[in-house]
């Protein structure tokens, strides 16, 4: 063991390295369901240089990386070790924003950069990136942006990674590359001197590197910085509501909207999740709860760059007789609510708590792909499943979340509970456990299967998972990149 | 060495005695001549590929699979093509097994309220729009055009279109997707291999989808692709697009939330601009630099010639001493094609006045031959099916592109006058249509919300024409050696120049191992000979997915 | 020319496949979007224009040598020319049609003859026609009409009945029809009976040029001395032989389709349509009236270059690409006759679909030929109609035979039927 803190420290530097145990323990386990298991050191490299050496020497070494960047609390169990004798490699360190390039709309940062970080900065340039719904403030853009966690403007997403572009990456056998056009002079600064921003991913050559990075939990490689493509920011910004008794009755116009891509912000949320955002504590998201309607289409309508205040007008009228022909209405407010209060929240990271914390102190998320028109399938049997475990259905958050330009939607159910009570914790295991299940039957996509989705999601595609196991054998021969995640 | 009588049983059990042949003639319908359109490594003079040892028409993936793991057994290579548009389609070696798609024909299904279309290789772009159409959407068009495949553009070669900027590219419309690897077994990619539906190419956890296509596709050579899904886009017109007129000049009804513009700028730098504004602005349909390929000077009464159907190309010498041509020809030197298609009736009048903005900062204008009525019918139907792209070849049957870098429309705009003048200055030498220099053709947007622009400079020659046909890759020699010199990254010339060589044959081997071991990024290649290693370990494909 | 002159066409073929389409911008749905019927039903790239330029390039550079699978390919195509037409959407000098018939010129002089095309050869030298009848017979369709035989009586214009429509009892009253219709507007009109002889087009397509000749030059020397001024029928293979080929060889005479006659006579008022046909119909452009309906405009000329590369021709050279076919004169009847309703199928005028009935395929490759029949029967179903009407013998016979084989219920009109019917 003293060898490896000795090989360590040089190569990051001695204040860079952790093994006291309290450090230990808190990078041992999150709030998930994953078994704690404690890491043997924590080393903290501060750029790619130092990554590079430090998975060589993995790699010489046999000891395995466990990669994270964001602050805590974490949630699905992918930065918890699964073998003994880890190494965390904690990036939060490399915190540069490298590069916001105005004309070209691309921001270049390291993998420590966090969304509060950032957003203030882009919105000097006034710029803005799509963002998940309220983020955690300490968590890393590029972190979220490589498990694919959905953010709230479809009509930007060309495709699922968006705004996610050219990568430089460690890989698991410590070769360093850098994907999509950068490179072609040599280096991020002769690029930036031809006029070249890291705008177009693919690449290069014949396979889309950054895409095996893509919800890897860290298994591939590691990032060492990302560009990142950003919008203009909105000069007027505006958000509805489309209310609800039933879901269902939201989709004709949700479609539509997605089909027209009228609006930014596009999602769905149930009025128990809506309160959770909202509120500061159980009893007046409780309060809260109980005044929203049951559903919710939230729109965010915006103006940016010209004729903003003629944009937004007529997309107000627009949207608001697309809803009325459907017997619907597109509201400013609802009972508790202001769009602009609802606007203000999810443009931005959480205040602490972080809002999933905020009813019970803890949450379990279950989440997967889908088409929009068959969420109320989901919604059923996840409530049915509650309901027969003794959780209160009611009080179970759905997130609809369209991707894509609306071709799929990421259906989420946030599930709150006491994890500090043990009986109360191990119900929500089992609850967790049979309607991750009970949706799987009904035909859940888990295209980012963490913990115990991923044994569900690889068992059903067999030859996925040979093709993928082939595919980390070129990337990371040793195997030593995060270690018993995915089908690795 | 033609395939053996237990080879060609094999397969002909599979596919039926119909749907095989070895006869040399039909087998020479499968050769492609090099000095035609060689697509990015040629032209090579009066050179063919070599000819197949036998070519044959699956109908299903459990046919193509069968055959893979014939191949595979008798270690044969083999290649897959739809519709034969590229050198590419073609076989590298001898007595290769070639698979023609023609068959796997169907549009699946169209699934019109979450957008996507499930095709077979053999589903042309035009075919597709005209379903996709009825249902009040589209598909994105490759520039290649309507008679090409979307599935081959979104998962084998490049696939940008005039409409990148507003529906992606080609691989950005990629959801779930059916390959029959190179060793002949069969997965299921995305939400499709975990049975949950069409809509997702990506995942669970990476997914294989970046093994399949990164800047290009792998060009057939590393197995086949039997189905995909395919994102589609709102098309806001009619179900139909209703052509009418003579031929050639079939014109489309002008719409009212459809419109079909070009617009010019008097100088790059202002093109540039206008690039960035329309894409900050997030409007827009189709935006493409799409007549210009017929050359500067030409394109004016090329256009004329082209909608007119009294007129020839015989025409065209005396057209372009008309003083109308020249002067509309000088205003357009720095114009491209914008089509805006408005969703609602507000949408398009804020789209048109938000352009007119745009214009007025930059000091560009619509051009107003362009927007004559039945001009701009001929301009929409043009633009929205993209079904003349044979005017590539229109001048003698030979065109291939040179430059085209891709990159942020500044880059462009510091490049492009001095590859015009080169090119000119190569025009003098006789070889290639004299066309003014800036033949330049590509796309404002380069992928889905814009972001770069890619200007091809099209090279027209006569492949039946020796001193053409190697004038004309004397002239591409000397484009990678300009580039060199000036510093620019390589371009389109020679795309595939490590893929097949002047005999029509895949690429020396040794001469590509120096070359991309001296690469910038040759871990690239390191990576891809790995996957080909894995993925391909009878090495049944051919050098048009690069290894060293 | 020879092959071996359309050699530069052969290298300047792009192998872009439009040839295999219609053009593109009229497709209007996955199911009626082909255009070539040969590659459509053979699959083989070698069975369109492309594949034809392709093999006959083969042939020439001595690649390759005569093979059954050669005659297949070669045979195979109904010299339509929906090739032709796509192509020249963005070609200016290219030819597919062209080099196709002088790739079954240069087959039949190599003497690689289909035996089934023999047969019929033997009988038309033997018969003067296509129908494997007795030429004694070819009269027999207007006996009990009162018309003139211009042996005995002369006119100036002249009905040509074909051979389709001389022997076929089935068609003999819609040329009963076309010339009863016209005797009643006035004209004065002869026919030739058992003197008349084939006009030589199916053969000209199956590739005997020779024959063609023969059969061109005897019927152009019989109007001469008849004093025909202007030649009617209702035939489309015989209106294209007349109309394109014969021209060719030095005939001056006028040449109108029957439809076109009609036409004319309702335009300037001599004939009238007053009797309700209330009917849903659908029309078919045959291929030789429509497409290959243009009339031949003379040429002697070279290819010259200009602008260092662009291939045009001194002087400028006539374009055949369909788009002055015979297309309105049809719909103007159908559409003035009270009751009728006209719903177009997808594939129409330029582009139209073959009947199948053309190429001398008809004749060696029934399969082939219905097949292409029944896609078109389909496509006319598709559109609701009740019954498909054109101005070709051949196309309503294959029609009507595919219909037979099939048990469809579709009916079948000559143009001049349907017009007679309002009168």
């Amino acid at each position: 063991m003293n060898a490896k803190r000795k090989e360590l420290i040089e190569v990051v530097g001695e204040g860079n390295v952790l093994d006291n145990q309290e450090d230990l323990q808190a990078y041992s386990q999150d709030e998930s369901f994953a078994r704690p298991l404690k890491p043997w050191y924590v080393a903290k490299p501060h750029n790619a240089g130092e990554v590079e050496t430090l998975v060589q020497w993995a790699n010489r070494t046999n000891t395995p990386l466990v990669p994270i960047s964001s602050g805590p609390p974490h949630f699905r169990g992918d930065t918890v070790p699964s073998v003994p004798g880890a190494v965390m490699v904690d990036l939060s360190g490399m915190d540069k924003i490298l590069r916001i390039d105005t004309r070209n709309r691309m921001a270049v940062i390291e993998p420590g950069v966090t969304y509060a970080q950032l957003l203030p900065e882009l919105a000097k340039e006034g710029l803005q990136i799509p963002i998940p719904m309220a983020p955690r403030s300490n968590k890393s853009v590029i972190g979220s942006l490589l498990e694919r966690e959905p953010n709230t403007m479809p009509a930007y997403q060309w495709q699922t990674l968006e705004p996610l572009r050219c990568l430089e990456v460690v890989w698991g056998d410590g070769q360093k590359m850098t994907t999509g056009e950068t490179g072609q002079f040599g280096s991020l600064e002769k690029d930036w001197e031809k006029g070249f921003a890291q705008v177009n991913p693919r690449g290069p050559a014949q396979a889309d590197f950054y895409k095996f990075t893509s919800a890897a939990q860290g298994g591939m490689g590691l990032v060492t910085w990302a560009s990142v493509r950003c919008q203009v920011m909105p000069q007027v910004h505006n958000l509805y509501f489309v209310p609800a008794s039933e879901v269902e009755d939201l989709f004709d116009l949700a479609y539509e909207l997605l089909k027209f891509r009228f609006g930014d912000e596009l999602l769905l949320l149930n009025g128990w999740n809506l309160a959770t955002i909202l509120g500061s504590e159980a009893g007046n998201i409780k309060e809260l709860a109980g005044g929203f309607p049951r559903w919710v289409l939230i729109v965010g309508i915006a103006g940016r760059d010209r004729l903003p205040g003629e944009k937004v007008a007529y997309l107000e009228k627009d949207i608001a007789e697309m809803a009325q022909e459907r017997g619907l209405c597109l509201v400013p407010f609802v009972q508790g609510a202001t769009g602009r209060e609802v606007l203000e929240v999810i443009l931005n990271p959480s205040t602490e708590p972080y809002w999933k914390m905020r009813y019970k102190g803890s949450s379990q998320d279950i989440f997967f792909l889908t088409t929009l028109d068959k969420t109320p399938e989901f919604v059923k049997a996840m409530n049915k499943v509650a309901d027969s475990l003794g959780y209160p259905s009611s009080e179970i958050g759905v997130y609809i979340q369209p991707l894509h330009q609306g071709v799929n939607c990421h259906c989420e159910f946030s599930l709150s509970f006491d994890r500090s009570n043990t009986s109360e914790a191990s119900r929500m295991k089992d609850l967790y456990a049979k309607a991750s299940d009970e949706l799987l039957k009904q035909g859940a996509f888990y295209s980012r299967p963490y913990g115990l989705w991923a044994q569900m999601a690889f068992n059903r595609d067999a030859q996925t998972t040979d093709v993928l196991k082939r595919i980390k054998g070129i990337f990371d021969p040793n195997n030593i990149m995060n270690p018993g995640k995915l089908c690795f | 060495m033609a395939l053996s009588r237990e080879v060609y049983q094999a397969l002909e059990d599979i596919v039926g005695p119909d749907n095989i042949s070895d006869d040399p003639a039909l087998l020479d319908s499968y050769v492609y001549p090099l000095m035609a359109t060689s697509l990015h490594c040629g032209p090579f003079y009066r050179v063919f590929t070599p000819r197949a040892g036998a070519v044959l028409l699956p109908a299903s993936t459990e046919d193509v699979q069968a055959v893979v793991k014939v191949c595979n057994k008798h270690k044969i290579k083999y290649k897959a093509s739809s519709t034969f548009w590229g050198a590419m389609g073609y076989p590298s070696h001898e007595d290769a097994v070639q698979l023609d798609m023609r068959r796997m024909n169907r549009i699946i299904e169209i699934d019109r309220k979450n957008m996507f279309a499930v095709i077979e290789p053999y589903v042309i772009g035009a075919t597709l729009q005209a379903e996709a159409m009825k249902v009040g959407l589209n598909c994105h068009m490759i520039g290649a055009g309507a008679g090409c495949s979307p599935l081959v553009a979104a998962t084998c070669y490049v696939g940008f279109g005039p409409d990148s900027f507003y529906m992606g590219v080609g691989a950005e419309n990629l959801l779930g997707f059916e390959w029959v690897m190179p060793n002949g077994d069969t997965v299921k990619a995305g939400s499709l291999g975990s049975g949950a539906g069409w809509f997702c190419g990506e995942g669970p956890g990476p997914g294989i989808i970046g093994l399949i296509k990164g800047t290009i596709g792998a060009r057939g050579g590393m197995g086949v692709f039997t189905k995909i899904a395919l994102k589609l886009h709102p098309w806001p017109g009619p179900t139909t697009l209703s052509a009418s007129g003579t031929p050639p000049a079939y014109r489309a009804p002008l719409l009212d939330n459809v419109r079909a513009f070009t617009v010019c700028f008097p100088s790059w730098q202002a093109f540039a601009d206008s690039c960035y504004k329309l894409w900050n602005a997030g409007m827009g349909y189709i935006a493409h630099r799409q007549y210009n390929k017929l050359g500067r000077d030409l394109k004016i009464p090329m256009i004329k010639i082209l909608s007119d159907p009294d007129k020839t190309l015989s025409d065209l010498e005396e057209m372009l001493e008309d003083p109308e041509n020249k002067k509309i020809a000088e205003e357009s030197k720095y114009d491209f094609e914008l089509v805006l298609a408005g969703m609602t009736k507000r949408d398009i009048e804020w789209q048109l006045k938000a352009l007119d903005e745009i214009l007025a900062e930059t000091g560009g204008w619509k051009s107003e031959f362009m927007s004559r009525p039945e001009i701009e019918q001929w301009s929409l139907l043009y633009m929205v099916r993209l079904g003349h792209k044979g005017l590539n070849l229109v001048y003698g049957g030979g065109y291939d592109g040179s430059f085209a870098q891709n990159g942020p429309p500044d880059f462009t705009a510091s490049y492009i006058p001095g590859a015009i003048e080169f090119k000119k200055s190569w025009e003098k030498k006789g070889a290639i249509v004299a066309a003014g220099g800036d033949s330049g053709m590509g796309g404002i947007g380069g992928m889905g919300g814009g972001g770069s622009v890619g200007i091809e400079s099209f090279v027209h020659f006569d492949p039946h024409d020796k001193f053409s046909t190697e004038g004309t890759f004397e002239y591409y020699e000397a484009v990678v050696k300009y580039e060199r010199e000036n510093g620019l990254p390589p371009g389109l010339q020679r795309l595939n120049g490590l893929s097949r060589g002047s005999d029509g044959r895949e690429f020396s081997k040794e001469v590509r191992k120096e070359i991309l071991s001296a690469h910038p990024q040759s871990a690239v290649f390191r990576y891809q000979t790995k996957i080909r290693e894995i993925f391909n370990p009878n090495d049944l494909g051919d050098a048009y997915y690069v290894t060293i | 020319m020879a092959l071996k002159d359309y050699l530069p066409q052969m290298e300047r073929c792009g192998q872009c496949s439009y040839c295999k389409w219609i053009p593109f911008d009229h497709v209007k749905s996955w199911r009626f979007s082909y255009g070539c019927p040969s590659i459509a039903n053979n699959n083989f790239n070698s069975y369109s224009a492309r594949g034809r330029y392709s093999v006959a390039m083969s042939l020439l550079n001595g690649r390759s040598e005569y093979t059954d699978r050669v005659l297949d390919i070669v045979y195979k195509c109904l010299t339509c020319g929906s090739c032709d037409v796509s192509c020249k959407i963005c070609r200016y000098n290219m030819e597919p049609l062209e080099m196709m018939r002088e790739l079954r010129f240069k087959l039949v002089e190599d003497g690689q003859l289909l035996p089934e095309h023999m047969f019929y050869i033997e009988h038309l030298r033997k018969e003067d026609n296509m129908m494997l009848k007795p030429k004694a017979d070819r009269g027999r369709w207007a006996e009990g009409l009162d018309v003139k035989h211009v042996r005995d009586k002369s006119a100036k214009v002249l009905f040509h009945a074909g051979c389709r429509f001389s022997f076929d009892e089935g068609l003999w009253q819609k040329s009963r029809t076309a010339v009863a219709l016209l005797m009643k507007a006035g004209i004065d009109i002869g026919i030739m009976g058992a003197d008349e002889s084939c006009c030589g087009c199916r053969v000209f397509n199956m590739g005997y040029k020779g024959e063609f000749k023969k059969f061109a030059q005897s019927n152009m020397e019989l109007w001469k001395t008849a004093g025909i001024e202007t030649i009617v029928t209702s035939c489309s293979d015989c209106y294209h032989a007349f109309k394109r080929l014969y021209p060719e060889m030095g005939t001056k005479i006028e040449v109108v389709h029957t439809v076109e006659y009609v036409n004319r006579l309702l335009t300037e008022g001599k004939i009238k349509f007053n009797k309700n046909v209330p009917m849903r119909i659908t029309y078919h452009d045959p291929c030789h009236l429509g497409r290959q309906g243009e009339a031949y405009v003379p040429w002697n000329g070279k290819e010259k270059k200009i602008k260092n590369q662009i291939v045009v021709y001194e002087p400028r050279k006539p374009r055949y690409n369909g788009a002055n076919g015979v297309y309105e004169a049809p719909r103007n009847v159908l559409r003035s006759i009270p009751g009728l309703e006209l719903v177009e199928m997808e594939r129409i005028r330029e582009y139209a679909w073959c009947c199948g009935a053309g190429g001398g395929v008809k004749e060696a490759y029934p399969e082939f030929s219905n097949w292409t029949a029944t896609e078109r029967i389909e496509e006319a179903k598709s559109t609701g109609a009740e019954a498909i009407v054109t101005a070709c013998g051949w196309c309503e016979r294959n029609f009507m035979d595919a219909i037979s084989a099939s048990g469809d219920k579709m009916k079948v009109f000559d143009v001049v039927e349907l017009a007679q019917q309002a009168m």
